[in-house]
């Protein structure tokens, strides 16, 4: 094409200015364009009527106890657990909140959204309000909440109308002063709601640690690189949950005279650890397989013969770590590394056993965790768990060596042939017939394992497609340079394959939220048996089970719904970042 | 020109390096490690289960079990095998009739999420934002509580919304059914006859028209064939009662066989495929120039399916047990098939129950008369059955969408309808797309079914578990469990392949 | 030109190779001098792209034997990274890894099989980027980059194992005209530093300038080999004077 232009008589013009469409057009449009598109609008229309009559019927019965739900607010996040040290979970709390506000400093929040938008979102939600306030003046109800309703509702809508009126122009806000703005909003309503004493200080202080926090994040950046910003606060998420659940919850008690007779054994062996590492780093190919083999021989047997059990973890541990040297710590950078990560991950796997063996300290034994708490608890272990155990179980079943292969399709397709609760089942009572009598882990413990062995299936085959999904000629390229299985699985194969299936991941750790309700079968008290079972067999809200299933159901929806839509604003990004 | 180097001798490296024998050491080493742990903690489940006084038998299939069940064939089981008999059926009620309703309903909803019709487009997808993001148990729960608190109280006079067809209460939905008597296999004989010759006259009057044509109808032929079948069986089915001899004759004669005949014919089965195995695998290795160099690795291949094989001829032989229960689930099975036919039975093969009310005692029952649903089975059904429908409902509507535009311009541009263009452009298309999710959701959909425990529902899973509290026989339950629901899911999975290689032949 | 000096650096007799019950190679025997540059060329499926790939083992032959370096391809576990780490390759599809930077790809192998430190094997491959011609990219992603210069990486990441031969597998045949230039360039440029090459190309000019010889692969055998005046000017076989007819005509 020619870069000069001409001189030709025809200019551009502007497009011809669109009559604004009127509302009936819109309705003709879209709601009547055809015969059988007029009946089925006609026929929705009616049923819909009846529909959110009905509904309304049901919600404004004086039958309905929904008051019944604020003062159980404790019971539907950490059910049993003692009210004289609620304090460990409000400081939970606090810690997600914190590293919360870091992690919005140091991802950022760049988005903008537009003015309008948010307007338009209050508008929105004061006709909502103001709907169902004057429908609900036909029903038989309590006139509190309908005044609040009609009231908030013409307030909200006329606000919207009137900024709406303001402002035309297109005009954007960051995403994070609306978020701000409807924290601030939120603290408000705590202070106005009836909550159950002693929760409103709590809660405003978990605002006021996000901000605080966020503008920490916002000062630390600025003299840390941003990469390495993110690994810590990677790291401190990871670390955050054992922290957590292990530790400030369960509120162990140390009991040394339980553990003196291998304590110093564990210490020599971790001791021990980077010796072992800088022998297997410096020794040739053969002579380190011969050390692997050793000690792999001695771990195994370890579990045959008495020894205390963490001993045998830490050898474990200690063998696979030595196996993964040859191929990742021959750098003395590596090695280096690899001497700090034995070093901090001997050291807690020491403290987790010293946390697990020592009795709660807490004034209510056995159950502790449940409610909110509790389902939290078993999708992010569940997630975490099952992740390395899928990718495992995925590159065997991708793998060239016929029995592996054989070994993790039998796993796979008989785990999923089958339903979650016969897993739950096993786990609850099949686990304790492997063990010896009179000990039995806890019901907790004892579903998280059962739904790790069974979500990993399921992730196995999500990892399997990512797998798949890598191209020939990468494995040859890395073959070509010299580079071991392991080395091309790890660097090369599996960076590229779970990039792939991110979404299908988050997916898959909805499922598994939402599938965690099945615990409440087995007996454990987790968010719905609390809302079925417990609240409404009390007393004071004997009862009022549909009620409670509802706010179950809204719970979960709001958890998976905008979980799902984040995941699919990820999915967006990724495929605009990736090629 | 060429060089032609002599080389020194060749050499084998040891043992210890060469990298087929280090694959195949890791692997059997790994394979024997789980077959060790698995034989580990199975004899230490033994062993604690002898300590209390249990055992890893088989009674609890002929014991009676002491407990009952909320509806089913066998409510008061006289033995294990009933009661697990009773839930497998339950089961299959639930997943059969929530498989088809789970597909009409998402085809339905998928659908209107791409109508024009922006009412319908936003309710469907209200529908499926809404029951998707919302755990399945919850579902469930919340229609068994619906349909038992606020459904209207039984009273002696109810007769429901629909006097004579419909009846809504707390006991229960009822509606007026078709059920099947005592005649209904025989006559069931003559529909199977009929849906055969249905096929034959469809595919004749196919071929006629692809001769001639022009339309020949093969429909409306199929149709009226297997209707006349119908008709005429309904009136001549006592004749073939006369099948039953047929049953009786195989029945005696699998019994007749001793038990050792089938064992060696098993074993032979085994070992003859693990020869057939090597003999294919030695045959692909067989080149023009004779047979090729075989590798360690196929040496390898081939021992351990020698293995296998003989392997498994040997269980075979060690352990009559396994053959035994076989030969008798056969023999069971046509001792059944010969009690439904009789010849020369009469009566009518169906007959319509209607609902209605019965006062046994002080409180009104749903009578046993028409189709009835429990509050358990309207909670565990409605449950499953409209958060498949929100699966189904996306997979549908995904696969339309994966219908390149094309198509649809080039129906319009050939002056087809919507209606007509979504019927025979489109939806053939999608169809091939949509079927292999489908399948997956109908096997969810199967598997969910277990949650009717949570609704006291006595499917496989409910009683199980009201079998294990009796009993304590956790690990059998169990292993039934996986047996009968992965036969499900072998089955479903089988079904579906089975329509995808068709439907993907079709294509070439 | 030094033919018949006794320093062979590959040596393959009578290698035999098959897939499932088709023969890919009938019984290869040839050598190659240190220093050599070897064009091998063939019509489509000949078994070039086998032959090369059994050299670093990417493929296992079946009967006879290869020796490389002075390391006999058998199933020895240690011989066969000793070997890969002394043969580089270059594939027709690039092949760069797409989840790393181009300056990761060229060290990552330095680092982690060759054991360098991270700081040499930046050094080394920024040298490499240079000597190929675009060391202006060494930030980018593969992905950002064109043809021509994807696969300039390639024979760099190549190069940064100090290999003492370079196989090429069709370099050229993925890209557009203009770009065939580049790469050849770079090729000729290594030949020139005496390295070790056996290079699968239909390049004529390249074959005919930089070749020390040209083999003709046919159904899985060498049908011709001889240095390029000979080859091109009078070849003896009448297999060859086909093929060569045909990638002259055009
Ligand atoms: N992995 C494989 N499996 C089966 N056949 C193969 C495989 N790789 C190559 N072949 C076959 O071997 C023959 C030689 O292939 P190749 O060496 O790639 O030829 P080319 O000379 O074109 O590079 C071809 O007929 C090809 O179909
Ligand atoms: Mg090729």
């Amino acid at each position: 094409m020619s870069a000069e232009s001409f001189d030709l008589p025809l200019p551009p013009e502007p497009p011809p200015k669109v009559s604004r469409i009127g509302w009936l057009d819109w309705v003709r449009k879209n709601l009547f364009n055809s015969v059988f598109n007029g009946t089925l609008t006609a026929v929705l229309t009616a049923g819909l009527l009846l529909l959110i009559l009905a509904v309304l019927r049901f919600v404004f019965s004086p039958d309905r106890r929904w008051e019944v739900m604020p003062p159980n607010a404790a019971n539907y996040v950490v059910e049993a657990y003692p009210r004289e040290d609620l304090f460990n979970m409000w400081l939970s709390l606090w810690i997600v909140a914190a590293l919360a506000g870091f992690s919005t400093a140091s991802w950022g929040m760049r988005g903008q959204v537009s003015v309008i938008k948010v307007v338009a979102a209050v508008r929105a939600i004061g006709a909502t309000a103001l709907v169902v306030g004057v429908l609900s003046l036909w029903s038989p109800a309590g006139s509190a909440t309908q005044t609040v309703l009609v009231f908030g509702g013409v307030a909200l809508f006329g606000v919207g109308v009137g900024a709406m009126r303001l402002v035309r122009e297109e005009r954007e806000v960051s995403v994070a002063r609306v978020l701000a703005i409807v924290g601030a909003l939120l603290v408000g309503l705590v202070w106005y709601m009836p909550l159950e004493s002693g929760t409103t200080w709590p809660l405003t202080i978990t605002a006021l640690v996000v901000a605080a926090f966020h503008w920490v994040g916002k000062l630390v950046g600025q003299w840390l690189s941003d990469r390495l910003m993110k690994r810590v606060v990677t790291i401190l998420w990871v670390l955050s949950f054992p922290v957590i659940y292990l530790h400030i919850q369960r509120n162990p008690s140390l009991v040394w005279e339980e553990v003196t007779s291998w304590l110093p054994w564990a210490g020599l062996l971790i001791a021990a650890g980077p010796a072992v590492i800088w022998i297997v780093s410096r020794a040739g190919r053969e002579q380190a397989a011969g050390v692997n083999f050793l000690l792999g021989a001695v771990a195994i047997y370890s579990w045959v013969i008495q020894w205390p059990m963490a001993i045998r973890v830490l050898f474990l541990l200690l063998t696979l770590f030595s196996l993964a040297t040859p191929t990742f710590a021959a750098s003395p950078r590596a090695r280096r590394a690899f001497y700090w990560t034995w070093l901090a991950g001997g050291v807690c796997t020491l403290y987790l056993f010293l946390a697990g063996i020592g009795s709660t300290d807490l004034a209510t034994r056995g159950h502790f965790l449940g409610g909110i708490n509790l389902t939290i608890l078993l999708a992010v272990g569940g997630t975490a768990l099952s992740f390395p155990l899928g990718v495992m179980l995925a590159l065997g079943r991708t793998s060239s060596m016929p029995i592996f292969r054989i070994l993790s399709i039998v796993y796979i397709e008989v785990v999923r042939g089958v339903p979650l609760i016969t897993v739950l089942f096993f786990g609850d009572k099949v686990i304790p017939r492997f063990l010896p009598p009179g000990l039995d882990f806890a019901g907790e413990a004892k579903a998280l394992l059962a739904i790790t062995a069974f979500s990993a299936a399921y992730l196995a085959e999500n990892v399997r497609g990512g797998l798949q999904a890598v191209s020939k000629g990468q494995t040859e390229a890395s073959r070509a340079l010299g580079m071991t299985t392991a080395q091309m699985t790890m660097l090369i194969t599996l960076p590229q394959a779970l990039r792939v299936v991110i979404p299908a991941l988050v997916g898959q750790a909805i499922a598994l939220f939402k599938d965690t309700s099945l615990v409440a079968i087995i007996g454990l008290a987790d968010f719905l048996r609390v809302a079925r079972d417990i609240v409404p067999n009390q007393p004071d809200s004997l009862g009022s089970i549909l009620e409670n299933l509802l706010l179950a159901a809204l719970v979960y929806w709001i958890f998976a719904f905008s979980f799902s839509r984040a995941s699919l604003r990820l999915e967006k990004r990724l495929g605009v970042g990736t090629r | 020109m060429a060089n032609r180097p002599s080389l020194a001798s060749p050499t084998r490296p040891p043992l210890w390096r060469n990298a087929t024998f280090l694959k195949w050491a890791a692997q059997i080493g790994v394979l024997f490690g789980v077959l060790a742990l698995g034989s580990v903690l199975v004899g230490e489940a033994m062993a604690n289960m002898r300590a209390q006084g249990l055992s890893l038998d088989w009674d609890l299939l002929t014991d009676p079990p002491g407990i009952q069940l909320g509806e089913g064939i066998f409510i008061k089981p006289s033995t294990g095998m009933e009661a697990f008999y009773t839930g497998a059926v339950n089961m299959l009620r639930v997943a059969l009739s929530g498989i088809v309703a789970a597909t009409v309903v998402g085809a339905m909803v998928g659908i209107a999420r791409l109508s024009s019709n922006w009412l319908a487009s936003r309710l469907a997808t209200v529908f499926v934002e809404t029951l998707r993001n919302i755990p399945v148990l919850v579902q469930v729960v919340f229609w068994f509580f619906l349909a038992s608190t606020l459904f209207p109280v039984l009273e002696e006079d109810s007769s429901g919304p629909i006097p004579g067809v419909l009846l809504v209460s707390r006991k229960g939905v009822s509606f007026a059914w078709p059920f099947p008597q005592e005649t209904f296999w025989q006559w069931g004989a003559f529909l199977v006859v009929g849906l055969l010759t249905a096929r034959w006259a469809y595919r004749t009057r196919m071929r006629r028209a692809e001769e001639l044509g022009e339309d020949t109808r093969p429909l409306t032929w199929a149709l009226l064939v297997f209707l006349a079948w119908a008709v005429v069986g309904w009136f001549a089915h006592p004749l073939a009662g006369a099948i039953g001899w047929l049953f009786m004759l195989l029945g005696a004669s699998v019994g007749a066989i001793p038990v050792v005949v089938y064992q060696v014919l098993l074993a032979l089965v085994s070992l003859y495929l693990g020869w057939r195995w090597i003999h294919r695998f030695l045959e692909s290795r067989r080149s023009p120039a004779g047979l090729a160099k075989l590798t360690d690795d196929d040496y390898f291949r081939m021992i351990l399916a020698g293995a296998l094989g003989a392997g498994g001829a040997a269980v075979l032989m060690l352990l009559p047990a396994a053959t035994e229960v076989g030969t008798n689930v056969v023999q069971y099975l046509l001792e059944f098939c010969d009690q439904k036919f009789e010849f020369l039975r009469s009566g009518a093969p169906l007959a319509i129950g209607t609902p209605s009310v019965d006062v046994p005692g002080r409180f009104p029952q749903i009578a046993s008369t028409g189709l009835t649903m429990t509050p358990s089975f309207f909670g565990i059904w409605m449950g499953v059955t409209l958060y498949t429908a929100s699966f189904i409902a996306e997979i549908v509507r995904g696969g339309i969408l994966s219908v390149p535009k094309g198509q649809s311009e080039a129906g319009y541009a050939l002056g087809l309808r919507r209606g007509q263009l979504l019927r025979m452009v489109i939806l053939p298309q999608a169809f091939r797309v949509i079927l292999p999710p489908l399948g997956n959701q109908y096997l969810n959909l199967s598997k969910n079914t277990s949650l009717g425990i949570a609704v006291a529902f006595p499917e496989m899973v409910q009683v199980g578990q009201t079998m294990f509290n009796q009993t304590g026989d956790t690990i059998q339950v169990i292993l039934i469990w996986m047996a009968f629901y992965l036969s499900i899911s072998l089955l479903i999975s089988v079904l579906i392949n089975y329509y995808n290689r068709r439907t993907q032949l079709v294509e070439r | 030109m030094e033919n018949g000096a006794a320093n062979p650096i590959i040596v393959c007799e009578n290698v035999k190779k098959w897939f499932g019950d088709f023969q890919a190679l009938r019984g290869v025997t040839t050598s190659v001098e240190e220093g050599e540059v070897v064009v091998v060329i063939g019509p489509s499926g000949s078994g070039k792209s086998t032959f090369i790939r059994c050299i670093n083992r990417l493929e296992q032959h079946q009967e006879g034997r290869i020796v490389v370096a002075g390391i006999e391809l058998t199933s020895d576990v240690r011989n066969i990274e000793r070997i890969r780490s002394e043969v580089g390759m270059v594939f027709q599809q690039f092949n760069l890894f797409p989840h790393l930077t181009v300056m990761q790809n060229i060290t990552l192998a330095q680092v982690w099989v060759r054991k360098r430190s991270r700081s040499d094997a930046e050094q080394r491959a920024m040298a490499l980027l240079e000597r190929v011609g675009i060391p202006e990219q060494a930030a980018k992603y593969p992905g950002q980059l064109s043809g021509g210069q994807q696969q300039r990486v390639a024979i760099a990441r190549s190069l940064a194992m100090d290999p003492k031969i370079m196989l090429f597998d069709e370099p050229t045949s993925a890209l557009d005209p203009e770009m065939i230039k580049e790469v050849l360039e770079v090729m000729q440029e290594l030949a020139g530093t005496g390295m070790t090459i056996v290079a699968v190309t239909h390049e004529m000019g390249f074959a005919r300038e930089v070749a020390n010889r040209i083999v003709l692969f046919d159904e899985g055998q060498i049908v011709e080999e001889g240095p390029p005046s000979e080859f091109f000017a009078n070849p003896r076989h009448p297999r060859t004077k086909m093929f060569l007819s045909q990638i002259l005509s055009h």
